[in-house]
C-alpha cells in the first residue's frame, strides 16, 4: 500500500502537480442473503483501489483505478485534468500532517476473522425468531460483515492508515392475509462496528411490526401530534435538512441556512452534534477522508444554529477550520461533504405515554423526493398507528405528512428513550406538536 | 467439488469520465479505469457469489464461489434450484456510436458545457450545476454450459439543474438526457434549450401555489406516468419479488389488474438507456408484455424464477461486479388513442402533474409515493395555476384501474433504478394518462 501510494505521489509531482493526494482502500466483506424464510446464498466481495487528487493553481483533477497497471495512467490523467480547469484562487491547501485523536470501538477482531459458518449461524438466528410467530414470513434479509483498511497520503505530509470493521443485519417481513388489502409489511435492521448487535430481535421486531400493522384503518386529515421512530426522523433529516448544512451548498447559494448562524432554528431544548469521535460510531475514524483530524462540531445548541459542515477547501474559502467532514463512499469517488456521526439530543421521556391523541410513524416512503434546499417534504408514512390516551392504539392504512423541515425542527417537543444507530445518525424517537397529516 | 451444478462469470472492463460545472466553473473532472469479475456457483439449492476487482484471477474466484455454495448447501440444505434453459444469444442490431467520446478532448467538452450552462441563467436563477458523464463498458459472459458472449456499450448523458430563490424560498428546475449514444447526444437533444427550460421552471415555481390535498382526478404527464409504471407496476412484476411474496401482483397472471386500455411493456431491445443484447446470465433480451389489455400477462424473470414460476428469462441484471438480480430495462405504457386536450376537458376540479422528483414503492402492499416536479390546477376543463410540491400516493392497483384515458404521445425518459443497493441504467415512459381519482398531497 505505502509503496504504491508513494510512487503515485512522486509521479504526480514530477508530472507537474503542486500538491497531490492518494487514497488507497481495501475492503473484504462476506454476506448471506435470505429470501422466503431461507438462507439462499453466500457472498464474498473484495474491493481494492486507489483515488488520486492532483492540484495545480488550486485546480483539482481526480482519477481512480483498481487496476495496478493503470495507476500511472490514472495519475497522469489526474494531473492533466487539473490543467484543464481554471485556476481557483480560493484553494488553500490539502490538509497537513497533524496530531490525530485516539478513537475507540471501530475495529473488532471477531468480525475481521469471522468464519462463514459463524456468519451463517448468526443469519439463522436473525430469521428463526420470525418462525415463533404465526402468519408472518421473512421475504428477504441479509447479514453482512466487513473489514476494511484505508491509507491516505499527501504531499503535505499526511500519512494515515486505519482499519475498521462493520456488521449489519436486516429483515423484511410480510404478514399474510386472505384479503390482499390487509397484507402488511415491515422491516428492521441493526448496524454496528462490533459484534454487539441484538441479532435475535431484528427478525422478531420486524415480524411483530408487520402483524401489528395489519387491518389498518382510514383516518381523516387533521392537525395532530406525531411521534417519529428513529428510522423516520433519520430518513427525513437526511433528505431535507442535512444538504443545507453542507458549506459548499451554503457558499454556492443553495442552502436555506445561509446567514442563519446564531439564529434559533430549532425548539429550545434541541441540540445536534456532528462527531467523528463517537465511541463505536459508524462514521468514527481518527480523521476524515482527506486526512483532517476528526473532531466534534455543535451544529445546533439549545435550538441555536451554530455551525455548517466543512472540508479543508470550503473552510479555506471562509478562513475558518475544517470540521473534518470530507467523505468518500469509495476510492473512486471525489470526496464531498457529509456528516460523520450525526447525533440528535433532546430531553428524554415516555413520549407515547405523554401523548393523549396522536400518530406514531415507524418509517417513511418517499423522503428522498423532498426539496433538499427549501426543506419542503410530502411523504407517505408506513407502519403508522394512532395513539390514544398514552397508548399505541390502531394501525393506520394510509397517511401522508407534508411540511417543511425547518418548521418541523421548531415543533420538536419530546424525545423517547429508544436511541438507535440508524447508520451514522444517532437519535431517539422524536415527538412533534401540531403537524399536518393527510388521511384517505 | 463434484456437487457443483452450475457456474458462470461476468468479466467487466470499463472507463467512466465525468465533468461537473458549478455556477459555470469546472467543479470536478474525474476519470475511472476499472476491471473486475463476478462469479456464481450453484450447489443443489445454494448459491455462492464472489466478486473481485483489479487483476482478475478467475480460477481463484471460481473456486471461492464453489466453496461458498458447497458450504452453504451443507449448512442449510434446500430444494434443488433448476435454471430455465437458454441458448447462445444472438447479438444483432447493436446501437451504433456516431461520435466516439474519446475523440473529443476534455477541454472541448468543458467549453461546450460552459456554453450550455449560460442558457440556464435566466433572470431569477441564482445558481446552476451541470453534469456530463460518459462510460464505455465491455462485458464478457461465460458459463459452465458453454455459453460465451460479449458486447461493448457506450453511454453518455448530461443533467442540468437551476436554482431560483427569493425571500428564503428556493425552487429547482432540472432537465436531463442520457442515452446509449456517443458524443452525438448533443446533436440528438438541444441542450441549450433544455438548460433554458430548467432555468424557467425554477423561476416559475417561485410564484407557484401549494396544491389542494385530497382525492382528485389527475392527469400524469409522460415522465411522471413513466415513473409510476416503473415504480409501481414494473417492480411488482419482478419475479424474485413475486416469489418471495413481496408483490401485490402475486398469483394474478391472467387476471384483470388494470383498466382494459392499459398495456405495459418492458423491452430491453429498444435503443433506449436500459438497452442490452443479453442479460447478466447470457439470456437473449426480449420484449415482454407485462400487462395486456388490462390483464396481467407476464412477470420479468431470471433463469431461476423463469423455471420456478414459468416464464422466459432475460431480465437478470447487475451493477458492476454485483450479484445479478431480476430487473427492468425499458418499461413503458403503450400508446392509446386519446389526446391531452380531451383529458383536460373532462376535469372540473383536478390536477395535471408534470415531471418527476423520484418516487418509492412498497411492492408487497402495493403502496407508492412520488413527487412531481410541478403541477397545474385544472378548473372547469382548463389549465390554470402553477403548483409546487405536488406529490401523489396511493395503491398501485387502484390507480391502474382508475386509468380512464391513455394518450397517444409516448415519450421515454432515462434514469437509474436502485434495487438491493445496485443502480442500473433504465428508461421508462408513457403517453399522458388520465386517472379518475388519486390521493394528492398538499395543503
Amino acid at each position: 500500500m505505502y509503496e504504491l501510494g508513494e510512487a503515485a505521489l512522486k509521479l504526480a509531482t514530477s508530472e507537474g502537480a503542486e500538491e497531490a493526494e492518494v487514497y488507497v482502500q481495501t475492503n473484504y466483506s462476506t454476506s448471506s442473503d435470505v429470501r422466503n424464510n431461507k438462507i439462499e446464498s453466500a457472498k464474498e466481495q473484495k474491493v481494492e483501489g486507489i483515488g488520486i487528487r492532483a492540484i495545480i493553481n488550486g485546480s483539482v483533477g481526480f482519477a481512480s483505478t483498481n487496476i495496478s497497471s493503470k495507476v500511472e495512467e490514472a495519475v497522469r490523467r489526474a494531473v492533466s485534468s487539473a490543467r484543464v480547469r481554471e485556476n481557483d484562487p480560493d484553494w488553500q491547501a490539502l490538509p497537513s500532517n497533524s496530531k490525530y485523536p485516539k478513537v475507540r470501538g471501530i475495529m473488532d477482531e471477531n468480525i475481521k476473522f469471522m468464519e462463514l459458518e459463524t456468519s451463517l449461524e448468526l443469519t439463522n438466528q436473525m430469521i428463526r425468531s420470525v418462525d415463533e410467530l404465526d402468519g408472518v414470513d421473512v421475504t428477504s434479509g441479509s447479514f453482512s460483515r466487513s473489514y476494511g483498511k484505508k491509507l491516505i497520503m499527501n504531499t503535505n505530509g499526511v500519512n494515515v492508515f486505519e482499519e475498521e470493521t462493520l456488521v449489519s443485519g436486516f429483515v423484511d417481513t410480510i404478514a399474510r392475509a386472505s384479503n390482499p388489502s390487509n397484507i402488511s409489511t415491515a422491516y428492521d435492521f441493526q448496524i454496528s462496528r462490533n459484534l454487539d448487535i441484538d441479532i435475535h430481535n431484528i427478525g422478531k421486531n420486524a415480524a411483530q411490526l408487520a402483524l401489528k400493522s395489519q387491518n389498518g384503518e382510514s383516518i381523516t386529515s387533521q392537525k395532530t401530534d406525531i411521534i417519529l421512530h428513529p428510522f423516520a426522523i433519520t430518513d427525513l433529516l437526511e433528505s431535507s435538512f442535512v444538504p443545507s448544512l453542507n458549506s459548499d451548498n451554503v457558499q454556492k447559494g443553495r442552502s436555506s441556512l445561509k446567514g442563519k448562524i446564531g439564529e434559533k432554528i430549532g425548539s429550545e431544548e434541541l441540540s445536534i452534534i456532528d462527531s467523528g469521535l463517537l465511541d463505536n460510531g459508524i462514521n468514527t475514524s481518527i480523521c476524515d477522508d482527506e486526512g483532517s483530524a476528526s473532531k466534534e462540531t455543535k451544529i445546533i445548541e439549545n435550538g441555536i444554529f451554530n455551525s455548517y459542515l466543512y472540508d479543508s477547501y470550503t473552510a479555506g474559502k471562509e478562513s475558518t477550520e475544517s470540521t473534518s467532514n470530507s467523505t468518500r463512499s469509495s476510492y473512486n469517488m471525489i470526496p464531498n461533504i457529509a456528516p460523520r456521526n450525526f447525533i440528535l439530543k433532546y430531553p428524554q421521556s415516555n413520549v407515547v405515554e405523554e401523548t393523549a391523541d396522536g400518530i406514531y410513524i415507524t418509517s417513511l416512503i418517499g423522503a428522498h423526493t423532498a426539496n433538499s434546499i427549501s426543506g419542503d417534504f410530502s411523504v407517505e408514512a408506513r407502519n403508522a398507528f394512532t395513539i390514544k390516551n398514552g397508548e399505541i392504539s390502531k394501525p393506520i392504512k394510509s397517511v401522508m405528512i407534508s411540511g417543511n423541515i425547518f418548521e418541523l425542527l421548531q415543533k420538536i417537543s419530546g424525545a423517547g428513550f429508544d436511541v438507535r444507530l440508524v447508520g451514522g445518525t444517532v437519535t431517539p424517537s422524536i415527538k412533534l406538536t401540531d403537524m399536518k397529516v393527510i388521511g384517505s | 467439488m463434484s456437487q457443483i451444478d452450475f457456474f458462470d462469470a461476468r468479466i467487466i472492463e470499463g472507463t467512466v469520465t465525468a465533468i461537473t460545472l458549478d455556477n459555470g466553473d469546472v467543479d470536478d473532472i474525474s476519470i475511472n479505469f476499472s476491471q473486475g469479475a463476478s462469479v456464481r456457483a450453484l450447489c443443489h439449492g445454494s448459491w455462492g457469489f464472489t466478486s473481485i476487482e483489479g487483476e482478475i484471477e478467475l480460477n481463484n474466484a471460481l473456486n471461492s464461489a464453489k466453496e461458498l455454495a458447497y458450504k452453504m448447501n451443507s449448512y442449510s440444505p434446500k430444494d434443488k434450484i433448476e435454471l430455465a434453459s437458454i441458448e447462445d444469444p444472438k447479438i444483432e442490431n447493436l446501437p451504433t456510436i456516431k461520435i466516439n467520446p474519446n475523440d473529443i478532448s476534455i477541454a472541448e467538452k468543458v467549453s461546450l458545457l460552459k456554453d450550455i450552462e449560460k442558457n440556464a441563467r435566466v433572470n431569477g436563477v441564482k445558481s446552476t450545476s451541470l453534469m456530463y458523464a460518459e462510460s464505455q463498458v465491455k462485458l464478457e459472459y461465460t458459463n459452465s454450459e458453454g455459453i460465451d458472449c460479449e458486447y461493448e456499450s457506450v453511454r453518455t448523458g448530461f443533467a442540468i439543474s437551476a436554482i431560483a430563490s427569493e425571500n428564503d424560498q428556493y425552487q429547482v428546475g432540472r432537465e436531463s438526457r442520457f442515452g446509449i449514444h456517443g458524443y452525438e447526444i448533443f446533436d440528438l437533444h438541444d441542450a441549450y434549450d433544455l438548460a433554458q427550460n430548467a432555468g424557467n421552471t425554477a423561476v416559475d415555481l417561485l410564484s407557484a401555489k401549494q396544491p389542494p390535498g385530497g382525492t382528485l382526478p389527475v392527469i400524469l404527464d409522460p415522465e411522471l406516468a413513466g415513473v409510476f409504471v416503473h415504480e409501481a407496476v414494473g417492480h411488482a412484476s419482478e419475479a424474485d419479488l413475486v416469489q418471495e411474496g413481496s408483490s401485490v401482483l402475486k398469483g394474478k397472471i391472467g387476471e384483470s389488474v388494470a383498466s382494459s386500455i392499459v398495456n405495459v411493456i418492458d423491452d430491453p431491445t429498444l435503443h433506449e438507456y436500459g438497452y442490452y443484447p443479453f442479460d447478466s446470465e447470457g439470456a437473449q433480451a426480449k420484449k415482454n408484455n407485462i400487462i395486456k389489455d388490462g390483464v396481467l400477462n407476464s412477470f420479468l424473470h431470471s433463469r431461476e424464477t423463469a423455471h420456478e414460476l414459468g416464464g422466459r428469462p432475460g431480465n437478470c441484471r447487475s451493477q458492476g461486479y454485483s450479484t445479478p438480480i431480476v430487473r427492468m430495462s425499458n418499461t413503458y405504457i403503450e400508446n392509446g388513442d386519446s389526446n391531452f386536450d380531451e383529458m383536460v376537458e373532462m376535469i372540473n376540479d383536478g390536477i395535471y402533474l408534470s415531471g418527476s422528483r423520484g418516487g418509492q414503492v412498497n411492492t408487497g402492499e402495493g403502496i407508492f409515493q412520488f413527487n412531481a416536479e410541478k403541477g397545474y390546477l385544472i378548473e372547469n376543463g382548463e389549465i390554470t395555476d402553477l403548483l409546487k410540491n405536488v406529490s401523489l400516493s396511493g395503491n398501485t392497483l387502484d390507480i391502474l384501474n382508475n386509468v380512464e384515458l391513455v394518450g397517444n404521445d409516448l415519450k421515454m425518459h432515462s434514469g437509474r433504478c436502485g434495487k438491493n443497493g445496485q443502480l442500473i441504467p433504465v428508461a421508462d415512459g408513457s403517453p399522458h394518462i388520465f386517472v379518475s381519482q388519486a390521493l394528492v398531497g398538499g395543503d
